[in-house]
């Protein structure tokens, strides 16, 4: 009996090495040669970069090995995450030959590693989530409305959505996103009716309307848009989803007849050539940056993505595709879909809706929030000021985005260890 | 669980493929758009890389700008020619959005190389030499012209070889100095110095237009031309007045004569005469509301309206109203005419020579399209002869040539409280001279004075200097 069962945990765990051990080295090795090849790139040795060639592998590993031997997670979803992380250090590091900047990002990332844990820890653990429902609710219209506080609300591109204790500042609608999606997940599980849903949809009401007060474009859409569809998908109401939609696209037309941040943005998407040394600077300078990048890019190093202003930030993706080229681009956009597509595998095989619901919310939201960035890259559509995920540098994105990969990876546990009982409990029937 | 799943299943698949659908644009448009991004003249990489822009040459092969040994980019050495020439040469900050350092920026760079060439030039540390290009222009003409603008006034002058389609000269007032804008950032320049008004200037045609008019006359009704019409000045349409240039009246007049003296009232009749889609037909064969698209440089479109009242329609036979043109298309229109009514594609870049001596584009005249009969382009001609022989463009003569046009005072303010925008457009009837011109001059008053004198001066010095 015990032994039956130890052989089959056995060789579950074996089966999950054994997929995820290539993947790893790989993983690994792009870390240390890149930022190898970084470090030795001018006459004098990069210190940093050395560090980090070695300190990047090293800390893949440990996480990987240290939470697979923990929980039974998926480690394709841990281990790509990681490498995302990765490529944003690397790029800040080539591309901002300032020492500070992936320093700090790797500090970050260590930081939302360790989130990643207590994130993972703290969903398999939370089984009384109903009862926390309206005060997380709350919680997250007061965090969303903390900007306002006198002393430390801070404007920043003409959004005041950051929030600034002493020498920290921190954007509260990037870690109210988990938040929404746990919010919303709980008042959509178990196949409610419309009625039942009104608290949930006019709390995610109040969230996007106190976002476009504080005029965080990028975020209203995300948040609206991942409202829409996990409502959907919860209730397969196709007409209460659509006039969300419809509303949505109201709202719109509104904000763009109104608010004059809205018409410059799209003033600048038709034609970021008419002003291209000024408004249209950051969107000329992506595009040129893309341009000159080609199919194998400019090499690491050999770009000179610094003539975009936000190379770090809003425009990393450009910068991105300079340096490493067109199909490097492609594939990491082929990454996020293979996170998202491991995600949706969590949501399919999770035991309850509102887990279900948790992990389907998070990866559309990842997967959203890289396709309104990326899009606003490369001219396809209006620019939102979004972060791309993992790999933008940024505290507030990086820790949240660590926050909820934690909480997907640990319900992939979750459904590992309901899989391998039900495995079990047929063994026994059949004994 | 088990609708839930399907819930989540299709929007799964839709966040799926909105990732495809935004991979394959950005691939697509990436890869097919990437070297004119990459060429922009905003692009700083190019300043850094070893590449060297192209020259610059005139149809002569004196050179309008080049690459000097350090890397700089250096124009014309005479100021005043380098300020004639900015708009239509351009400038490498960009400010000129028309001019051939940004239009052929990607020629002049030749960026569009393969990438094994790329790689080789980046192990080599060779230099990279972009193509070379000779325009049509020819650039002692145009300074001359800017010379003899009127000082104080804005306007364009647009010279054309109307058997090939080349285009000579480009003159816009005011103009700028690149090598200020390229010095200082908050170089002081007029505001609308960056445009060629030649090519984006949009204006009321006034009485230039008369030629289409004529044209759309005599071709629904070629005995027209022996009609007689009573002119005593002002003509009441019902509806509205159309007037003489002073309240002139003119008397009873044949066509040709009311031509030459362009008289409103008898094109007021012969537009209110033609049906309303007749004039608006003649107008877009000759290329109103048409998208422009010749390929080596880019002019505005001009417009002539969809749909017209009466009174519009009589105001449109006499040029006003919503009837706007570029100089470079009134110059179009006029070249049609005196090539017998074959309009020729214009033509700025003769020749594009990449660095190893190939030539990649030569340039053919191409015909653009036949917009008249041979025997209304004649008479046509034949009544412009007679406007500068003695109608309105006297001044337009030249000793041994037979010079024709047709001069406009255009309207641009409801109560004549603006001075007219002045307008000659006309041509050399000479086969070894193939010469046509629009001139327009900004508040300029009549045509038949400034506008005329210009041309004059212009064409003469077009015989003497392209030969």
């Amino acid at each position: 009996m015990q032994s039956v069962h130890t052989d089959i945990d056995k060789m579950k765990k074996a089966l999950m090495r054994a997929n995820t051990r290539l993947l790893l080295s790989a993983v690994m090795m792009f870390q240390a040669a890149a930022m190898a090849l970084v470090a030795f790139q001018s006459g004098q040795v990069n210190r940093q970069a050395l560090f980090l060639a070695a300190a990047l592998p090293i800390v893949t590993m440990l996480a990987t090995v240290i939470m697979g031997k923990i929980w039974p997670v998926d480690r394709a979803i841990l281990i790509l995450a990681l490498f995302l992380c990765s490529v944003g250090i690397i790029t800040l590091s080539d591309i901002a030959k300032a020492d500070i900047t992936p320093r700090t990002q790797a500090k970050y990332a260590l930081a939302g590693i360790c989130v990643m844990f207590v994130s993972a820890g703290f969903i398999r653990k939370w089984t009384r989530w109903r009862a926390f429902m309206p005060a997380l609710m709350a919680l997250c219209v007061a965090a969303l409305l903390s900007p306002y506080l006198p002393v430390f609300g801070i404007v920043k591109n003409g959004a005041r959505n950051w929030v600034g204790f002493g020498g920290l500042s921190v954007q509260p609608s990037e870690f109210m996103k988990p938040v929404l999606i746990v919010c919303l997940a709980g008042g959509f599980a178990n196949r409610p009716r419309f009625v039942k849903c009104i608290p949930s949809l006019a709390f995610a009401a109040v969230c996007c309307g106190v976002l476009l007060a504080q005029r965080d474009l990028g975020a209203v859409l995300l948040y609206f848009l991942t409202t829409v569809l996990m409502y959907y998908a919860a209730t397969s109401n196709a007409f209460i989803s659509l006039a969300g939609l419809g509303m949505g696209a109201g709202s719109a037309v509104l904000a763009y007849r109104y608010i004059p941040l809205v018409q410059t943005r799209v003033a600048l998407w038709k034609n970021p050539w008419s002003d291209p040394t000024n408004k249209g600077l950051q969107l000329v300078q992506a595009l040129i940056a893309i341009g000159s990048g080609g199919l194998f890019g400019m090499g690491l190093g050999l770009g000179r993505p610094r003539s975009i202003p936000l190379y770090y930030s809003d425009f990393i993706f450009a910068a991105i595709t300079e340096e490493f080229g067109l199909i490097f681009a492609i594939g990491l956009l082929t990454i996020y879909v293979l996170i998202i597509l491991r995600g949706l595998i969590v949501a399919f095989n999770a035991r309850t809706s509102f887990h279900a619901l948790t992990a389907f919310g998070l990866v559309v939201m990842l997967g959203l929030q890289t396709m309104l960035i990326v899009g606003g890259n490369t001219k396809l559509i209006p620019l939102t000021g979004v972060t791309l995920p993992l790999v933008c540098y940024g505290g507030s994105s990086l820790v949240s985005t660590f926050f909820s990969m934690g909480l997907l990876l640990g319900m992939s546990s979750m459904n590992a260890e309901d899989e391998a009982k039900d495995i079990e409990r047929r063994e026994m029937n059949l004994i | 669980m088990k609708e839930l799943r399907r819930g989540m299943r299709l929007v799964g698949y839709l966040v799926v493929l909105m990732f495809i659908g935004l991979a394959v644009w950005f691939a697509m448009t990436a890869y097919t758009q990437g070297s004119i991004w990459a060429s922009d003249v905003h692009n700083t990489r190019l300043a850094a890389s070893n590449t060297l822009r192209g020259d610059i040459t005139d149809r002569h092969g004196n050179l309008l700008a080049t690459t000097a040994a350090d890397g700089s980019r250096q124009y014309t050495q005479d100021t005043a020619a380098r300020r004639a020439l900015s708009q239509t040469v351009g400038d490498i900050a960009g400010m000129s959005g028309v001019g051939v350092e940004t239009f052929y920026s990607s020629e002049l760079m030749d960026i569009s190389t393969s990438l094994l060439d790329r790689l080789s030039e980046l192990f080599h540390g060779a230099e990279h030499i972009g193509s070379s290009i000779q325009l049509t222009i020819d650039g002692r003409l145009q300074a001359y012209i800017s010379s003899k603008f009127p000082k104080g006034y804005s306007g364009a002058v647009c010279v054309m070889n109307y058997r090939t389609g080349e285009i000579l000269a480009m003159v816009s007032r005011p103009d700028y100095d690149p090598y200020e804008i390229m010095a200082r950032s908050d170089a002081q320049v007029e505001d609308t110095a960056f445009l060629n008004r030649c090519l984006q200037g949009l204006y009321t045609p006034g009485s230039v237009f008369k030629i289409v008019t004529l044209a759309s006359a005599i071709t629904y009704d070629p005995d027209v031309i022996h009609q007689t019409f009573d002119c005593s000045g002002t003509w009441d349409y019902g509806g509205g007045k159309v007037s003489c240039a002073n309240n002139a009246s003119h008397g009873t007049v044949d066509l040709k004569t009311a031509f030459k003296k362009s008289c409103n009232t008898t094109f007021g009749k012969l537009a209110y005469q033609l049906s309303a889609d007749g004039l608006r037909a003649t107008a877009e064969l000759f290329g109103f509301n048409e998208n422009f698209k010749f390929g080596d440089f880019v002019v505005y479109n001009s417009s002539f309206p969809k749909t017209l009242t009466l009174s519009e329609q009589v105001w449109a036979g006499i040029g006003q109203g919503r009837v706007l043109v570029t100089p470079l298309h009134m110059t179009m229109i006029a070249a049609a005419v005196a090539n017998r009514g074959t309009m020729m594609k214009p033509m700025l870049a003769k020749k594009i020579t990449n660095s190893l001596g190939v030539v990649s584009a030569a340039g053919q005249p191409v015909v653009y399209r036949q917009v008249l009969s041979e025997s209304a382009a004649s008479k046509i001609a034949e009544y412009m002869y007679e406007t500068v022989q003695s109608g309105t463009a006297t001044r337009a003569q030249i000793e041994n040539y037979a010079v024709c046009g047709k001069t406009g005072s255009a309207e641009i303010s409801n109560d004549k409280s603006v001075e007219t925008n002045a307008w000659f457009t006309g041509f050399v009837y000479d086969d070894a001279h193939p010469y046509a011109i629009s001139v327009v001059i900004e508040g300029g008053g009549a045509g038949a004075y400034m506008p005329s004198e210009l041309a004059a001066l212009s064409l003469k010095t077009a015989i003497k200097y392209v030969g």
